[in-house]
């Protein structure tokens, strides 16, 4: 008797939870490569707390790798796909936007609120043609990581000036120190983090900004300057003998126990720091890269991870805008950010009322907050994967390797990379990009 | 009524094959970023491609993908195979650690060469310059990389031509290899006259294979170089992807799909033609 009572309870209650289902209606967000804890983060603050707070809706995220945007492309080209569109930065979501793959978000953004919770530099790159398309998710600088215990114990300061890094740089190498701390083999476009802190630190950001709308060419002086120096660096050793052997890890793991002085990298890496400085947190600064002559210092180079649409086709249009909502939510910052840090620093103007745990580095958060200053002080540069056109930043990554290994030298790459970009500005694949 | 029975196999076949191979032809046509209206552009498509250094070096690279690929797995399979028709021991566990690195996903066997073998930090490389050799990374090297990659496929190929050809040699004639011990014939001597023309027709069709799938080798190179560094391990299948998936540009990766198809049939036609000579024969 009792066995029956159990089984059709549980009958009742499988039926039960199927009806409750199906008057939700489900909201789907494809997500990039995430580990296992970092996933466990976005079930607990993002899934739970959304399908708690909206009983009618249920949101899944499906994890889809490395792959994703290419996922994207052909689901939303064959009309499928998400709900929430994760892209990869603004320049795709130009041509999707175009495509009429992603849906107008100017209404959705004045009923949310977004346009006065998110900062308007990076609203404004999810506009093209006068509308809002996309959110950006998260933003990231480049600048200069450093082993502080290195620094102290040798009596160096982090240098502000290309000549200070170059005298920094030879005492550095006569110690058997490597100076660059970096490495493409798990990720070849590392290489264009190297190019964009040498566009912007030394050819400068405005000359940046006046190549991206197209009123001067790539070929222009600043820029070989830029690329001769970058060039200067790889050949007098400054990356190091394996710059093309070691990944992410490796080299933030030369960075802690000092075979590497440096790493010039983003601030994504600071979810690397708590791994390899270990219980000395003190021992590593992040600060702006030097600048060259005639540009101010620090210049951070902005850059967005990753930016959210809502896809032309969405089945729960009402649901996605929902989860971007709860994305740019206070709750939301410092729940996520308390366990994954670099990844989900989403633009949001006012973080006053945003308190991070303990647990979380400091530099992180002085970091976070010096970037927010410097954007707020029109030191920002950009980012070649945020602003250039796919093209253009394809080729940059490999004709970069070019120059370093002398197959190409720094002219032609720049004007084969001219040539590409001028034909993507004028197909209209480049990002409109906010004034200075 | 019997023709009906080839409808289910046809139906596979058109929808993936032909419909595809098909509308790659037409894409070579237009500019086409995957996302909007392609524009037909007519052969302007084949024109850049004449011009782009990069495709020589990828097909350069190819060709010299495919001539070590001929000569190494086919020699050490050959090799493999008549030593293991000589023992009369342990074949069948010889057998199976020839062939254990082809059941091994090609990404772990890419990753563990590169992580644990060339990486100079963590990796052998490091531990043997440890004891003063002197060795770099392949894979870092733009002289190396495209062979540091090949040997890493070789390690994973050779087994499984060596069972394919170990199977052939079976077929051989026990009488014939024996007749030719017995009147003194030594170990190359049974190779040169017995063996290898007794499996010809073998040898032929995998060469006729290598050729085919040497033209489209990517997952190796991509997962290990991404064709670099500085494009020294480009191959046509990672110039296309990059072209298609990178640079958004289908038009252009279709045309030098095109080329790799190109080489594909000539050798599919060299297979057919062997394959007809033999049935008349």
């Amino acid at each position: 008797m009792t066995l029956k009572l159990t089984l059709l309870a549980g009958v009742f209650a499988a039926v039960t939870t199927a009806q409750v289902a199906m008057a939700q209606e489900q909201v789907t967000w494809w997500y990039e490569a995430a580990n296992p804890e970092q996933q466990a983060a976005l079930s607990e603050f993002m899934i739970d707390k959304f399908n708690a707070a909206n009983p009618d809706h249920l949101l899944t995220i499906d994890y889809r790798g490395n792959e994703l945007d290419r996922q994207l492309r052909i689901a939303l080209l064959s009309g499928t796909g998400p709900d929430v569109v994760n892209t990869p930065g603004p320049s795709f979501v130009a041509t999707m936007a175009r495509a009429g793959q992603l849906m107008q978000l100017d209404d959705i953004a004045a009923k949310m609120g977004w346009n006065d919770r998110i900062l308007p530099f990076f609203m404004d790159l999810g506009r093209f043609d006068g509308h809002l398309y996309a959110l950006p998710k998260t933003y990231e600088t480049l600048g200069l990581f450093y082993n502080k215990a290195l620094f102290a114990e040798n009596g160096w300061t982090p240098p502000k000036t290309l000549a200070e890094l170059d005298t920094l740089a030879e005492a550095m190498m006569a110690k058997g120190i490597i100076p660059f701390g970096s490495g493409n083999s798990g990720w070849r476009p590392a290489n264009e983090w190297q190019v964009s802190i040498a566009l912007n630190s030394i050819a400068g950001p405005d000359n940046v900004q006046k190549a991206l709308i197209g009123e001067l060419p790539w070929t222009s002086e600043p820029f070989v300057k830029a690329i001769n120096e970058l060039d200067k660096w790889w050949d007098k050793g400054y990356f190091g003998p394996d710059y093309f052997s070691l990944n992410g890890e490796q080299v933030m793991a030369n960075l802690a126990d000092g075979t590497a002085g440096m790493a010039p990298t983003g601030t994504w890496n600071f979810g690397l720091v708590p791994e390899y400085f270990k219980g000395r947190f003190d021992d590593v600064g992040f600060v702006g890269f030097p600048s060259g002559e005639g540009v101010s210092y620090p210049i951070y180079a902005l850059g967005i991870g990753s930016t959210f649409s809502i896809s032309a086709k969405a089945q729960n249009p009402e649901g996605a805008a929902k989860v971007i909502d709860q994305v740019f939510s206070e709750s939301f910052y410092a729940d996520i950010n308390n366990v994954w840090q670099g990844e989900w620093n989403v633009p949001l103007r006012d973080l006053s009322n945003v308190k991070l745990s303990d647990d979380v580095i400091p530099l992180y958060t002085t970091s976070m907050a010096g970037l927010a200053t410097a954007v707020n002080e029109n030191q920002y540069g950009y980012t070649t994967w945020t602003f250039l056109p796919p093209a253009t930043n394809s080729y940059l990554v490999s004709g970069i390797e070019e120059v370093w290994l002398d197959s190409l030298s720094t002219e032609d790459f720049l004007a084969e990379l001219d040539k590409i970009f001028q034909q993507e500005l004028a197909e209209g694949k480049v990002a409109e990009i906010p004034a200075r | 009524m019997h023709r009906l029975f080839v409808i289910p196999t046809l139906l596979i076949n058109v929808s993936i094959i032909l419909i595809p191979a098909l509308l790659t032809i037409v894409l070579a046509f237009y500019r086409w970023d995957g996302i909007s209206d392609p524009t037909f552009i007519g052969f302007a498509n084949f024109e850049k491609l004449w011009g782009d250094r990069i495709f020589w070096k990828a097909l350069k690279n190819n060709f010299i993908w495919t001539a070590i690929f001929l000569v190494f797995p086919i020699a050490i399979g050959l090799l493999a195979a008549s030593l293991l028709l000589i023992i009369k021991r342990g074949r069948t566990l010889l057998q199976v650690i020839y062939f254990l690195p082809m059941i091994i996903a090609t990404v772990i066997t890419a990753r563990i060469w590169q992580g644990m073998i060339y990486n100079p930090q963590n990796g052998i490389i490091a531990l043997l310059n440890q004891y003063g050799f002197e060795l770099r990374d392949p894979l870092s090297q733009t002289s190396t990389a495209l062979f540091g990659v090949a040997v890493v496929d070789l390690w994973h190929w050779w087994g499984f031509m060596a069972v394919i050809f170990f199977a052939a040699m079976r077929q051989v004639s026990q009488e014939q290899i024996e007749s030719a011990r017995i009147e003194g014939a030594n170990y190359f001597q049974l190779m040169r006259w017995v063996l290898i023309p007794a499996i010809k027709p073998t040898i032929a069709l995998m060469m006729i294979m290598t050729v085919i799938w040497s033209f489209l080798v990517f997952d190796f190179i991509y997962i290990m170089t991404q064709g670099g560094p500085a494009f020294s391990s480009e191959v046509l299948s990672t110039m296309a992807y990059r072209k298609a998936f990178y640079e958004l540009d289908v038009g252009y990766a279709a045309t030098s799909a095109l080329v790799i198809s190109l080489f594909g049939l000539t050798a599919a036609f060299f297979y057919i033609r062997i394959q007809n000579k033999e049935g008349v024969e």
